[in-house]
């Protein structure tokens, strides 16, 4: 089996490398520069995260990402669409997990903003005295798409999630983020203090086969609004804080898993009104006013952001591949309420 | 935030790494090493976990399913016909399985870490047999629920049997 399959793969060179250095840490020497390994049990991957690492929907765990075992190499490639009220969100990305030790991620986060700031867009041309498809302060008069890339690593440090059944040492794992948002003129617009920034992760994860349930918690250094889609920090500047989040899963057969999921966000961004170009929105509010659009300077002020919570079901029809649908509770997302919705996530591994 | 606050949960996953080592050095894991008594599972094995399998007679059942399921396994197959004893692991494992969960029998092998040593084998070649295993509940019908009471209570002797 080993180096079989794998060693068509153009990441080979990198591969190698991580592989020696994977295998350092696990202390394992292994023959081959590539061993492609499947040996995981149904569904012990977990499933994607959005931001593109092993986990649930939006909690990233303490397993890795791909089909193998320690014995060898292998990856997924994911998407993700999400939809609420007032947003989309597409996001493919990919990951590979060498030696059940170390995991590798990117993910493309893609998300048109419909209608949410098409209000700031017009209010914008207006007061830039321009009708036409002037962008200002990184808004589009229509549909505004914020972009973000997302890479990720993950080392699992010590514990086992599933074989040590006896004994309540978690598989813990570490990890980071590092996420790059391409809209700086809007998050500026927002008030966010960074449009790239990284995130540390703890992350505990443990099966507990005699209630057949998985539970997972993590803590997130991060300044994140929105996971990054809307920037990191706020007008008072950088709060990096250490934020919580858990995931609780049913094993209702070995390949459905149902639960749910808590993300924990913070509020940098609450109660700042936009800022178009150098002024902030206050003081334009006469002008506003004259054009009859009173009412804008509270439509245009940011919400309290809300934290996540959703609850899922995960089916995995073969080993290697699996849906996730959840129905999300997002509360309050920049400028609009109640962002009520639905997630669709398809990974295959290999 | 202070730089030092945020090391805190490391230091402690350091500490309970070492604690971690320390206790599976000690002893020689007495979990894994065990021929008797029901395996010590968080949370714990419920008692009727035998009698919901059907008693010994559906333990019979599941291991003959097992060793079905096994010996068509073109990734694990050839390990079982050439260094095996089928008759006499299929005997052993009815005794196992109903010690492991909490049953009356006594088992009468060898610790699944001496009867194992020999073989050299991966998690890669475990994990195949315990898709077996969930094979063979599917096949004797046994819930899910109740199948993972079996898979608490073998588990941890992946510590010792997985030797690479
Ligand atoms: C939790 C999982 C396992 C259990 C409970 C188990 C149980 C047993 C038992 C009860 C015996 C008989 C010991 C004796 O003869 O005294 C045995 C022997 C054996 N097992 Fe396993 N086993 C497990 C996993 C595996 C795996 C993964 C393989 C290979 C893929 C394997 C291959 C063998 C072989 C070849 C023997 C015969 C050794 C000999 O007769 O010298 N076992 N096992």
């Amino acid at each position: 089996m080993k180096g079989s399959r794998g060693s068509k793969l153009p990441f080979k060179r990198v591969a190698a490398v991580l592989a020696m250095a994977a295998s350092c840490v696990g202390g394992s020497a292994h023959a081959g520069w590539f061993d492609y390994n499947d040996g995981k049990v149904f569904l012990t991957e977990g499933v994607s995260m959005a931001d593109g690492a092993a986990g649930g929907g939006a909690v990233p765990w303490a397993v890795i990402a791909g089909n193998e075992t320690r014995d060898g190499i292998n990856g997924n490639v994911h998407f993700t669409y999400v939809s609420l009220p007032n947003y989309s969100a597409l996001i493919p990305g990919a990951a590979i997990g060498f030696f059940d030790r170390f995991e590798l991620s990117a993910a493309y986060a893609i998300l048109p903003t419909g209608s949410t700031f098409d209000t700031v867009g017009l209010v914008n041309s207006v007061i830039s005295g321009s009708s036409t498809s002037s962008t200002i302060g990184g808004v589009e008069p229509w549909n505004t798409t914020i972009k973000m890339q997302i890479y990720g690593a993950k080392v699992r440090v010590f514990g086992e999630a599933i074989y040590d059944s006896d004994n309540w040492i978690p598989q813990v794992a570490v990890g980071g983020f590092y996420k790059i948002n391409q809209n700086k003129a809007l998050l500026e617009t927002l008030g966010a203090n960074k449009s790239k920034d990284f995130e540390a992760y703890v992350a505990a994860t443990k099966i507990f086969f005699p209630i057949s349930t998985a539970i997972d918690i993590t803590a997130r250094y991060t300044a994140a609004n929105e996971i990054g889609l809307t920037g990191f920090g706020g007008p008072n500047g950088d709060s990096r804080k250490v934020r919580f989040e858990g995931s609780l899963a049913y094993l209702l057969a070995k390949n459905i898993a149902i639960g749910g999921e808590y993300q924990q966000h913070g509020n940098n961004l609450g109660g700042h009104s936009v800022n178009l170009g150098t002024s902030s929105l206050t003081s334009v509010t006469n002008t506003l006013a004259a054009l009859g659009l009173n009412g804008a300077s509270t439509a245009l002020t940011q919400q309290h952001e809300s934290s996540w919570a959703d609850i899922f079901a995960a089916y995995a029809p073969a080993k290697n591949l699996s849906f996730t649908m959840a129905m999300l509770d997002f509360g309050n997302i920049t400028f609009t309420p109640n962002q009520i919705g639905f997630y669709l996530s398809v990974a295959a591994s290999f | 935030m202070n730089p030092i606050q945020s090391f805190k949960p490391l230091a402690l996953a350091a500490a309970l790494c070492a604690a971690a080592i320390g206790a599976g050095c000690a002893g020689g894991d007495p979990v894994a090493n065990r021929t008797e008594g029901k395996t010590p599972a968080i949370i714990g094995i419920p008692s009727d976990s035998v009698e919901k399998f059907g008693g010994q007679a559906g333990i019979d059942v599941w291991v003959d399913d097992l060793f079905y399921y096994i010996l068509a396994d073109n990734r694990i197959n050839t390990i079982f016909t050439t260094h095996g004893h089928v008759q006499r692991q299929m005997a052993l494992n009815k005794e196992l399985e109903n010690m492991v969960m909490g049953g009356p029998a006594h088992y009468s092998g060898a610790s699944m870490s001496a009867a194992h040593a020999e073989l050299g084998l991966t998690l890669t070649q475990f994990n195949a047999v315990v898709e077996d295993a969930y094979l063979a509940c599917d096949a004797a019908r046994t819930p899910y629920h109740v199948c993972n009471q079996l898979i608490a209570a073998l588990a941890p002797f992946e510590r010792v049997i997985v030797s690479r």
